[in-house]
């Protein structure tokens, strides 16, 4: 008769070990680790529905386990006693009880929950932000200045911020866990949800609806900044690039404007207009290149340029076919754009 | 006790008589054109484990790709079509035509004491669709231009322009081909069950297993058009021109999900209910009790698929639609839990009143209830929308749907092979290899699913070729690719156990288990009329009807219902099953094996473009089909 | 003994029907059983299969509808009244013959049969042979690949009209088994397929319907 009561001690461990591997220590794009009302309240719901469900597959299997254990050996005859008790038991468990344990779970979020979750109304904040999914990058608009960025966002902390997602291909879902729900970028529509970031900080965000070759390569940080270093930052964002000094800088803006680098990216201030690749206008301040895949720094940028395709295969921009002294030339120029 | 034996020599006579009457050619020309649904259910058998194997491969490829972060076992692009050939392999591949195809063409004429289904011709037909369907599927593969934009194959990125090649074009057509198999199945299964049965057998008296597929075949009838719908569209907005998911000209993205999503949830619920049939007669057997508060069983097996038809949208509460529309369908997801609570505790409850003996399918039984509860526990989770739309798409729900499907359909069938495995072939497996399969299989399964409920709160999307190493994924990953393996190995002990105990098992007899259906009257295996007297049904367990038994095998001695003057079989009024008429059932035939074949030309050259050729091919089914009913079943 | 399986016949009254070939034998074994055969009911599961796949094509379309401002949108000409509905009027005149062939089987009059049958073959030919000609013209002035209106406008026509197409290739199977006699296999066909016109003609309004709602509103 022991097996039922060891399971019962086993499970508050169970529980307790569930909860620490969860809440786990230094993660990122942790849905667990909500650091906004709207993901606190998604975070809280999911709690309390994994308890209840501990308890009800505790109970089945419990059930499963009785039954085991009460079976003593008649073969081959048939049982016709307890159904008058089984038929209460499958009114009562099995109809009576997940209804009012679903209506109450239905109440809580579908009329609760869901109101922080659903997109705000226009004029419910004061700042709204366009983002619209490519293969494989996320472009970033602030609509009001001339702000354009690619891959990561600014918003002030503790500020209600409205986030427009587009698309300018197929389907793309704009999801950061730890600050809300997901919220699918849909041709021909523009979908909306509140960002909002509890303390300052840097939060991950990935594409989160299949989208071809590289949706496992496109990444996102939403920085949440002190409102002042929010302001620098944005300012700086719709100033125009800046001019090189001089010398191999100079040399890689020459040999920018002069290859089909210019036909693919816009750099604000400088004839280099296209929309097929990230806006590079101020590319030196970003932390990451092509969403997040390699870090920004000198040598990734130059493996990039001169063979993407090993990095990113399948991405947008082809392999450059350059020389070694031009590449240098460039990334000393692109070093130069913060 | 069973008709094994003959009781007198004219009831030997008859039966040597219904012998020569319905056994069908000999060797391989035999299986070629037979229409016997249990050769027929072989056949779906063997194929669908073959392509069970291959979605297994593409599973432990992606799995090993996914040990650790970034890993370079296979290029994005392979990946892509590992991953979407996997879910469209496993799901009308494997689990439709294992269930439907296989267990239903076996079992449901012996359950409901027919010698065939209503029709057999079609019955055939359905296996030649399904395995030319496949190799159509396969040589997408083997060419290098497999599916590759999900199973759900959303566009704009599955459309011409994101995806130029011939990859969408031959999912679009393996869907559609494979659909008709599925759609002849269901309509098979709906008028057998209807015309069929033993007479005496009203619906009340009909087993839960018969309910199961009625239900699920139901489903398919009704879903799988929107699905053929949806395929077409694409097919054609990919190569007529056509715009109907296209934008920019009036079009819409969302149509596409609309439609699959109608198909698509529906189509779940099909997975697992024949599955809740193989479960409602092992569940008897094993503990030699009547299932339950039976009336609300059967219920509940036609209401989750009913219900099911209308909670489609929760599938895209993340698409942006109105606050109001996403409430309706979680209302409408949680009335459809309440089907399954009811089954759950009524199979628990059955093991509790009676005397559960846990031998390996009750076992299997045993894990397929601990996995859906799991599974549909998390399931019940998505009742809340703002749950759902921060875990869509992530490993969370592959987590989920796994746990249903591996548990609550595959569980159930592993089961079902062990149990009816005398039956098939005449032998016992060995019952030590059997239970250890299982406890391999429970451990491995568990191991490989449950991380992922875990790294998908950590964030971790689905469909992604690879991850980084600094986001605290690849313990999870590791352990779930581990879990991969041993599940691997329970398969492979599974089916080797089976193997060896088809040639060195026990003779079995025609009851071993004391079941309580009527496919454990007669012998095993059983021979090609089934039953030589049409059986005499009380209840839904006639198997234990001692005295309905008895009375078969006077009737046997005395040729009352033996029917053994032709190809015969009886036809039943829908409700109430009294006998209505006597029917001759048409014998061999070679044309379903060549319809299929014709088939099959037809959608190569639709893949290819060449459309007039196709059109060619297509006049040649229509002729096939005219030689097919030139010979009437009575001549 | 065995009563209560044959609903208070006995069982030597349970008719073989299949074997059943003949005027005299056909009439008695279909009047002898109380139900639809199995080839009605498997009938009655095709149409219900295709009745869903019209209703995807007639929801498709009307679901493009409200996702457009203009419908037909601009270029696109508005749907023709007139010519449709008395074409869908004709083939109605189907139904009833061949329910009327039905009737005559069962009664046992071939060469009702035959004749009925010929008639709806004519009026059915008849009817495809317009629409597809029609067809032709129309998706010549405008192509398919307009837009979204003309793509779900011209699927519709055009699967309604191989539904049509399916039927004549019934009717002519059925002309030809007909034509050497009578037996029940061949009249459970004839119940079925008229079941499957019933249906297409049915259908056929659904589906002008659906066509002819572009012209209002």
């Amino acid at each position: 008769m022991t097996p039922p009561l060891r399971f019962r001690r086993w499970l508050p461990l169970l529980g307790l070990g569930v909860v620490l591997v969860l809440t786990g220590c230094d993660r990122q794009q942790d849905t667990l680790a909500p650091k906004s009302h709207a993901s606190t309240d998604i975070a809280n719901l999911f709690w309390w529905m994994m308890g209840v469900s501990w308890f009800g597959l505790a109970l089945v299997v419990a059930l499963m386990i009785f039954a085991w254990r009460k079976a003593h050996r008649r073969p081959g005859h048939e049982v016709k006693e307890g159904e008058q008790l089984g038929f209460r038991v499958v009114i009562g468990a099995g109809i009576v009880f997940p209804i009012v344990l679903i209506a109450a779970l239905f109440v809580i979020g579908d009329i609760f929950v869901i109101k922080v979750t659903q997109a705000p109304a226009k004029d419910a904040t004061r700042m709204t932000i366009v983002v619209t999914g490519h293969q494989w990058w996320w472009e970033v608009r602030y609509p009001g200045t001339t702000a354009v960025t690619a891959n990561e966002i600014h918003i002030p902390v503790r500020t209600p911020v409205r986030l427009e997602v587009k698309t300018a291909d197929v389907i793309h879902s704009f999801w950061v866990p730890e600050l809300n729900r997901t919220i699918d970028a849909m041709p021909g529509k523009r979908n909306a949800i509140e960002l909002y970031a509890d303390a300052v900080g840097r939060y991950r965000g990935q594409c989160d609806e299949f989208c071809g070759l590289q949706h496992a390569h496109m990444g996102f940080y939403v920085y949440a900044d002190p409102p002042t270093v929010f302001r620098r930052w944005l300012a700086n964002q719709e100033k125009p690039a800046r001019t090189p000094g001089g010398g191999l800088a100079a040399q890689g803006k020459q040999a920018f404007m002069t290859s089909s680098c210019a036909s693919c990216h816009t750099i604000r201030g400088t004839s280099a207009s296209g929309y097929v690749g990230p806006d590079l206008t101020h590319v030196a301040t970003r932390s990451t290149l092509a969403a997040l895949t390699i870090p920004n720094d000198r040598r990734d940028l130059s493996h990039w340029i001169v063979d993407s395709q090993a990095v990113k295969p399948g991405n947008q921009m082809p392999n450059m076919h350059l020389s070694g002294d031009k590449v240098k030339a460039l990334v000393a120029y692109l070093e130069g754009l913060n | 006790m069973a008709i094994a034996t003959p009781p007198t020599p004219t009831a030997a006579e008859r039966m040597h008589l219904l012998e020569t009457m319905w056994e069908g050619r000999p060797g391989i020309l035999g299986w070629f054109t037979t229409t016997d649904h249990k050769k027929i259910g072989l056949l779906y058998f063997w194929t669908t484990l073959l392509l069970f194997g291959a979605g297994g491969a593409e599973a432990l490829t992606m799995r090993t790709q996914l040990a650790v972060p970034n890993a370079h076992v296979v290029s994005p692009s392979t990946y892509d079509e590992l991953f979407s050939l996997h879910g469209i392999t496993m799901i009308f591949f494997f689990i439709i035509p294992m269930t439907t195809g296989a267990f239903g063409n076996y079992l449901l004429p012996l359950m409901i004491g027919a010698r065939d289904m209503a029709f057999p011709r079609m019955n055939a037909l359905s296996y030649w669709i399904f395995l030319w369907s496949g190799i159509f599927l396969y040589i997408s593969f083997a060419l290098g231009v497999a599916p590759n934009a999900g199973w759900f194959d959303y566009v704009p990125l599955a459309n011409g322009h994101y995806d130029p090649g011939r990859n969408i074009d031959f999912y679009c057509l393996a869907i559609i081909f494979n659909g008709i198999s599925s759609t002849l199945t269901a309509a098979q299964f709906i008028v057998t069950i209807f015309k069929s049965r033993a007479p005496g057998m009203s619906f009340n008296r009909m087993p839960l297993f018969c309910f199961a597929f009625l239900a699920a075949s139901a489903g398919l009838l009704f879903a799988l058009p929107l699905l053929t719908a949806d395929t077409i569209f694409l097919f054609l907005d990919r190569n007529v021109g056509t715009h109907f998911f296209d934008v920019a000209s009036g079009g819409s993205a969302f149509l596409w999900q609309h439609l699959f999503w109608m198909f698509g949830h529906p189509e779940v619920y099909i997975l697992i209910v024949p599955a809740f049939g193989i479960a409602t007669e092992i569940i008897p057997a094993f503990t030699q009790r009547r299932v339950t508060a039976f009336p609300l069983v059967a219920i509940a097996e036609l209401l989750v698929v009913f219900i099911g038809f209308g909670v489609w949208a929760h599938h895209m509460y993340a698409t942006g639609m109105a606050t109001i529309t996403a409430v309706f369908f979680g209302a409408a997801t949680a009335m459809v839990v309440i089907p399954s609570t009811i089954q759950v505790f009524a199979w628990c409850m059955t093991m509790i009143l009676g005397t559960a003996r846990f031998k390996t399918p009750l076992l299997f039984i045993a894990g397929f209830i601990f996995m859906f509860v799991m599974g549909g526990l998390t399931g019940i989770m998505f009742v809340a929308i703002p749950f759902d739309q921060a875990v869509t798409d992530t490993y969370f729900i592959i987590a989920h749907f796994h746990y249903i499907i591996f548990g609550a359909a595959v569980f159930p069938i592993f089961g079902g092979m062990y149990y009816w495995f005398p039956k098939v072939t005449g032998k016992l497996y060995f019952e030590l290899p059997g239970q250890i399969s299982f406890w391999i299989l429970f451990v491995g399964t568990n191991l490989l699913f449950f991380p992922m409920h875990i790294v998908g709160l950590l964030g971790m999307p689905r469909r992604q070729y690879t991850y980084p190493a600094n986001l605290g994924w690849e313990s999870y990953n590791l352990a779930e690719t581990i879990g991969g393996y041993i599940t691997a190995a329970g398969i492979l002990l599974l089916l080797g156990n089976l193997f060896v105990s088809y040639f060195r098992g026990e003779e079995a007899g025609p009851d071993p288990w004391h079941g309580a259906t009527l496919e454990w009257t007669t012998t095993s295996p059983p021979p090609p009329y089934n039953y030589a007297v049409i059986p005499k049904v009380s209840s839904a367990y006639a198997n234990w009807d001692e005295e309905d038994r008895a009375e078969d095998r006077r009737k046997l001695a005395t040729g009352v219902l033996v029917l053994q003057e032709g190809h015969e079989q009886v036809a039943v009024t829908p409700v109430d099953g009294t006998l209505d008429e006597i029917v001759e059932m048409p014998h061999d035939s070679p044309w379903p094996a060549l319809l299929g074949l014709s088939l099959f030309l037809v959608f190569s050259m639709l893949v290819i473009g060449k459309y007039g050729v196709a059109g060619c091919f297509a006049i040649g089914c229509v002729l096939s089909l005219f030689g097919w009913h030139s010979k009437e079943p009575q001549e | 003994m065995t009563d209560y399986i044959a609903g208070g016949r006995r069982l030597e009254d349970v008719p073989k029907t299949t074997k059943a070939t003949g005027v005299p034998a056909v009439q008695y074994a279909v009047a002898r059983r109380t139900g639809p055969p199995a080839a009605w009911w498997g009938m009655l599961m095709l149409i219900s299969s295709e009745g869903v796949l019209f209703a995807a094509m007639m929801g498709t379309f009307f679901y493009l509808r409200f996702n457009d401002p203009q419908w037909p949108p601009k270029g696109d000409p508005e749907p023709k009244f007139i010519i449709p509905l008395i074409m869908v009027a004709v083939l109605s005149t189907t139904s009833p013959m061949m329910q009327g062939a039905w009737r005559a089987a069962r009664e046992g009059r071939l060469m009702m049969v035959r004749g009925l049958l010929f008639l709806a073959l004519i009026v059915q030919s008849g009817y495809f042979a317009y629409e597809v000609t029609d067809f032709g013209h129309e998706i010549q002035k405008t192509p398919i690949s307009n837009d979204a209106y003309t793509s779900a406008h011209y699927v519709l026509l055009a699967a309604d009209h191989a539904h049509v197409f399916v039927g004549i290739l019934f009717n002519l199977w059925l002309i030809w088994k007909f034509s050497r006699g009578i037996t029940t296999y061949r009249a459970n066909a004839l119940q079925a397929i008229t079941l499957y016109w019933h249906f297409v003609v049915l259908l056929t309004w659904a589906v002008i319907g659906t066509i002819l709602s572009a012209a209002v509103g």
